[in-house]
Formats: structure tokens, C-alpha cells, sequence
């Protein structure tokens, strides 16, 4: 109880001497308090650029989770589930594009057309004609294809399977290029039932909520399905991007961990100032009989509540400077019109994650710990009257 | 080169001792080592029989907490505690509850001269009202020693007698042995007894 109420009083002591001191507390956590807001919006924005590079792939054309092989007797509608936007289905055919005496290796996706304009980015990419309608027969191809096999709009290209059992003709509606050579020269688009594929297995493009996850859904799938059928995340689709996803939250954390040793050491450096500009009231107090380990305590509480108070304060302004930015976002297509995982939109939205919200601050408050260790020592090893000489 | 040489004194409780001589002559050296603040290389310092040197690190600050107080010449009190608040800090250290505390605060300010200075953070406070102000907090916990380091040094001699005055009124009211050094011949007049030193020895003993 006594070591309570002791403990309880240093405290009180630090406080006032925070509260009393007003301009120099406001100026050793202006330091922290800018730190803890610059972190966390750049801690928001890494989590934006992320979300952005998931979002570009994903909705380009992908998915969230892609399912192989479902028998046609399966409908769609049964991989329905809590998180799931859309489910489309997609039939693959390999074979070959013929025009002429020219030949192009491909594989041709039959898509609903209407389904697929509003959930993938694939339309937007159009740069010549237009997107398949419902009407069959027609053909999207990229524009490297068209180049390879000099065909153009409103040609008639003969598209046949790999058994080479039929050869059917398909006119060139539209041409797109989105960048990625596996989209642009591997898969063209027709609508459903332009190719006599009965009883083929279909291919399910899965959309999810934001900040669902897919594992979660594989899973669920897992169970209804019992493991029948082989779901894959764009994670495991995408390993590069996973790859870059991480390399950017490991980049995110050292720069956060740069960034408080510097300021810690900032701190460290300001408080033996304001420390040694009232060391003779530490020498004070030891004479009264305050131990070196309370005078510890007393300079490790004094940083601990200012670390609290620029924390908040640095939480706050962090908090409404991605609140602010959040809405419109940063537009970065000028820096990413060249990349792959941009394909779609170089805008990026900041995001507040338990990441975002919760390392610069720990940080922060792990090094204004270390930063008390240098101004303890000065006045825990130092002796009354020393000090009392000193001043 | 040796601050203190030889020194051996004896002071009776309740006493009243001053320590005369000039700047470097030992006195603040000598004062330090009675109160604990510094360890003399040989000889021993004892308090109502305890040899304060041979004690832990711990046990020493108990001690000083409990039985000394301490009056320095300037920059006494903590610039961020008001003048209550100074006075108030070795009945915390002590373990005083806020009742005795605040009755003892109160009782202070009143025999110093000051009752209504208690709010008053030291800065807005005179020169002689900080040191009794001092004077009053190094007393607060009814210490059986007091240390005052040249006191009124920076104090008109008017207002250092009125401080010498106090500080004799309360040691003897609490039956506190004090002992101060000065140089100062008007207050030495007031004290029982002096002990010049020079060059860190003792040279005279008055009664």
C-alpha cells in the first residue's frame, strides 16, 4: 500500500512538473507529436498502396480467389457466401487463332459480358471497338494478337480447339491492352455459347467485401464442397504481389523503426537539457533523501506522461490527416501508368488498420523509454553534493 | 589537496552551532559530510550515536529523509511546487497523511510569517521569503538536525537576521540541533556556539 501511495505520489510530481513547465513539455512533444502523426498517415498510406495494388489485380480481372474445375451441373449461386460480391463464371478453351496464314496459341474465355463489365476492369482497357455484347461470336482480343496476326476491327478470325474438332469463325469487336504481357497475349473474350464447349468445367472469378479474407472463404468452400474443388487465393495466384505486399509493410516497419531512434535520441538529447538546466533540484531532492532509484522513476514517469500526452496529440492529427485524404485519395497514376499492379487506377485511399493506428504509437512509447535511460543515469549516479557543486 | 583535515567537533542535542570562515575554508565540506551528502575519505560522522557513513546507500537517504533538513544558500525549492507544495514534500517523503500534511503546511506558514504565500509558485516569491519558505520545508518533518549552508548570503542584513531568528525559534520549539555556516560576524553574534575553520581545520572554538 505504502509502495502505492508512493509510486502514486511520483507520479503527481511528474505531472505537475509537466504542467507547471508548459513550454517545455510543449516542445519536447512537438517532436514526438509530429513523428506519431507523419507514422501514421505514412503507416495508412503503406496500407492504401497495398489495398491499391490488391485492388488493381484483383478487379482487373482475377478476383479475390479463382475455383478450377467446377462441373457445369454446379451453378454459381451455390458459391455464394457471407464476403462474396459476385461469383462469375468463366469457360476456357485453349486452341489456336487463325487468319490467314498466320496463327496465334491462345486460350479464348467465354464470359457473360454484362456481369463482367461491372466487376472487372477488363472494359476499360478496351482501346479500339467495344466489349463483346450478349450476342454470340463475338471477339475481344488484345491488341498485340491483332498486330501479330494483322488483323483488325470487324475481321473475321477462325478460332479452333486443341483436338482441332471444330473451326469456328468469331468477328473482332473490340481490341484492349492492359500492360501485363499473360493478359494481353495468352486470353481473348467472347460472350457465353460462342463456342460449342457442352459439358465443359467452368472457371469461378470470386469477388470479395474489402478486408474480407479469402482463406476465410476458401475455407468455407473447403467444407461445403468437401475439398472437391480447388480454390486459390490471388495470393497464391500472385506470389510476386504477395511478395511486394510484404516487402512493403517490412520497408513500412524500418522506416517507422528508423524514425523513433532518431527521435528518440532527439528526445534523449532535449530531456538531459532540460534535465541539466534543473539539476540542482534532482541534487535538491536527493538531499532530502530521495533515492537514485526514485529520481529514476521520477524522470522515467515525466517522459512516460509527455510521451502519452504528444502520443495522443500525434494520433489525432495523424487520424484527420488520413480522414482527410481518405475521401479523395492521392493520385499517383503519373508515377504508376507503367505498372503492373496499377493497371487500373493509380489512386491510392489511405487506410487506418490496427497497423496504422497501433506501431507508431508502441513505438513511441518503447523509445521514450530508452530515451529516459541516459537523463536517469545523469542524476542516479551522481551525488548530492556533486551536483549541488555544479550549479 | 584536502578540504577538511583534523576537524573533530561535538555538538549537544538541541544545540546551536555556527561554522565561521572564509570561502574554501571547509565549511560547506564539513556540512555536507554531517549531512550525509558526502562520504569523508576517514573519521565518522555520528547522529545521536549512528555512524551515518557506514549505512547503505538506501538507508542513508531514510535517514536524511527522516532526521536531517537541509537549507542551502539559493535555488531551494522546486521551481514546479508551489510554496505549500515545497513545504509539503518531506511530510510526503516520510509518509505523512494528507491531514497532517495539510495541518503542518498551515502551521508553517503561519510561524514563518507567510499564511497566505502558499499558492504562490517560487518565482513570484522575494528573496527572503524563499528562504523561509526554505526554512519552513527543511523543518517540516520535525528533522533532529539542521544543515543551513550560508542561508542569508544573498540577503540583506535585516532580513537575514529575521531568517537566523526563525530558524532558532523553531529548532528550539521542535528541539532540533542546527547547525549553520556563515560568514556573516551579526549572526554568529545569535548563535550558542562557533567554530572557525580555515584551510579545512579547526582554528577557534567560541562559546
Amino acid at each position: 500500500m505504502k509502495t502505492l501511495k508512493r509510486i502514486i505520489f511520483w507520479w503527481k510530481i511528474a505531472f505537475l512538473f509537466l504542467f507547471r513547465s508548459m513550454r517545455s513539455t510543449a516542445i519536447l512533444s512537438l517532436m514526438l507529436m509530429t513523428a506519431v502523426a507523419a507514422l501514421l498517415f505514412l503507416s495508412a498510406l503503406a496500407v492504401g498502396v497495398n489495398d491499391a495494388m490488391i485492388r488493381n489485380s484483383v478487379s482487373l480481372y482475377a478476383g479475390h480467389i479463382t475455383g478450377f474445375d467446377i462441373p457445369g451441373n454446379i451453378q454459381k449461386e451455390t458459391l455464394k457466401a457471407s464476403g462474396v460480391i459476385t461469383v462469375l463464371k468463366r469457360t476456357n478453351v485453349s486452341g489456336s487463332l487463325i487468319f490467314g496464314r498466320k496463327i496465334h496459341e491462345l486460350t479464348i474465355t467465354e464470359v457473360e459480358p454484362h456481369a463482367e463489365l461491372t466487376y472487372t476492369a477488363i472494359g476499360r482497357k478496351v482501346v479500339a471497338g467495344t466489349y463483346p455484347s450478349e450476342t454470340r461470336g463475338q471477339l475481344l482480343i488484345g491488341w498485340s494478337i491483332a498486330r501479330k496476326l494483322g488483323a483488325q476491327l470487324q475481321d473475321t478470325i477462325y478460332f479452333t480447339d486443341l483436338a482441332g474438332k471444330y473451326k469456328i469463325p468469331l468477328r473482332i469487336t473490340g481490341l484492349y491492352r492492359t500492360g501485363i504481357d499473360q493478359l494481353d497475349s495468352e486470353i481473348a473474350f467472347c460472350s457465353s455459347g460462342s463456342l460449342p464447349s457442352p459439358g465443359h468445367n467452368w472457371t469461378a472469378a470470386i469477388f470479395l467485401e474489402e478486408g474480407v479474407s479469402p482463406d476465410k472463404i476458401i475455407s468455407t468452400y473447403d467444407r461445403r464442397f468437401h475439398n472437391q474443388f480447388q480454390f486459390k487465393s490471388w495470393a497464391t495466384l500472385m506470389p510476386d504481389l504477395k511478395q511486394l505486399i510484404d516487402l512493403n509493410y517490412v520497408s513500412m516497419s524500418i522506416v517507422i523503426l528508423l524514425v523513433f531512434l532518431v527521435v528518440s535520441l532527439g528526445i534523449a538529447c532535449a530531456f538531459v537539457i532540460v534535465i541539466l538546466k534543473t539539476i540542482r533540484e534532482y541534487g535538491i531532492l536527493k538531499a532530502m533523501g530521495v533515492t537514485s532509484r526514485e529520481n529514476a522513476l521520477l524522470i522515467v514517469c515525466e517522459i512516460i506522461l509527455m510521451n502519452l500526452f504528444a502520443t495522443m496529440l500525434g494520433i489525432l492529427l495523424g487520424v484527420a490527416l488520413s480522414l482527410l485524404v481518405m475521401e479523395t485519395g492521392i493520385d499517383l497514376t503519373a508515377f504508376t501508368s507503367h505498372n503492373r499492379y496499377f493497371a487500373v487506377s493509380g489512386v491510392i485511399y489511405p487506410r487506418l488498420t490496427p497497423f496504422a493506428w497501433g506501431v507508431p504509437p508502441a513505438m513511441a512509447f518503447l523509445f521514450s523509454l530508452l530515451a529516459a535511460v541516459w537523463p536517469a543515469i545523469l542524476v542516479s549516479h551522481r551525488r548530492a553534493a556533486e551536483i549541488l557543486r555544479l550549479v | 589537496m584536502q578540504a577538511l583535515s583534523g576537524v573533530s567537533l561535538r555538538v549537544e542535542k538541541g544545540g546551536n552551532l555556527t561554522l565561521v570562515g572564509k570561502s574554501g575554508s571547509g565549511k560547506t565540506t564539513l556540512m555536507n559530510c554531517i549531512g550525509g551528502i558526502e562520504r569523508p575519505d576517514t573519521g565518522s560522522v555520528l547522529i545521536d550515536g549512528s555512524p551515518i557513513q557506514s549505512l547503505t546507500e538506501r538507508a542513508l537517504c531514510m535517514f536524511q529523509r527522516r532526521h536531517i533538513g537541509f537549507v542551502f544558500q539559493r535555488g531551494n525549492l522546486l521551481s514546479f511546487l508551489t510554496a505549500a507544495e515545497n513545504i509539503a514534500l518531506p511530510l510526503h517523503l516520510n509518509d505523512a497523511d494528507s491531514k497532517t500534511i495539510n495541518r503542518r503546511v498551515a502551521e508553517l506558514l503561519n510561524l514563518i510569517g507567510l499564511p497566505d504565500i502558499g499558492p504562490a509558485m517560487p518565482h513570484e516569491l522575494s528573496g527572503g521569503e524563499l528562504q523561509r519558505v526554505a526554512v519552513a520545508r527543511a523543518l517540516a518533518h520535525q528533522p533532529s538536525l539542521l544543515l543551513a549552508d550560508e542561508p542569508t548570503a544573498n540577503l540583506d542584513s535585516d532580513t537575514g537576521i529575521g531568517i537566523m531568528q526563525i530558524m532558532i525559534t523553531l529548532c528550539r520549539s521542535q528541539g532540533c540541533t542546527m547547525i549553520m555556516a556563515t560568514h556573516d560576524l551579526e549572526l554568529i553574534a545569535l548563535a550558542d556556539r562557533s567554530i572557525r575553520l580555515r584551510d579545512g581545520m579547526t582554528v577557534t572554538y567560541t562559546d
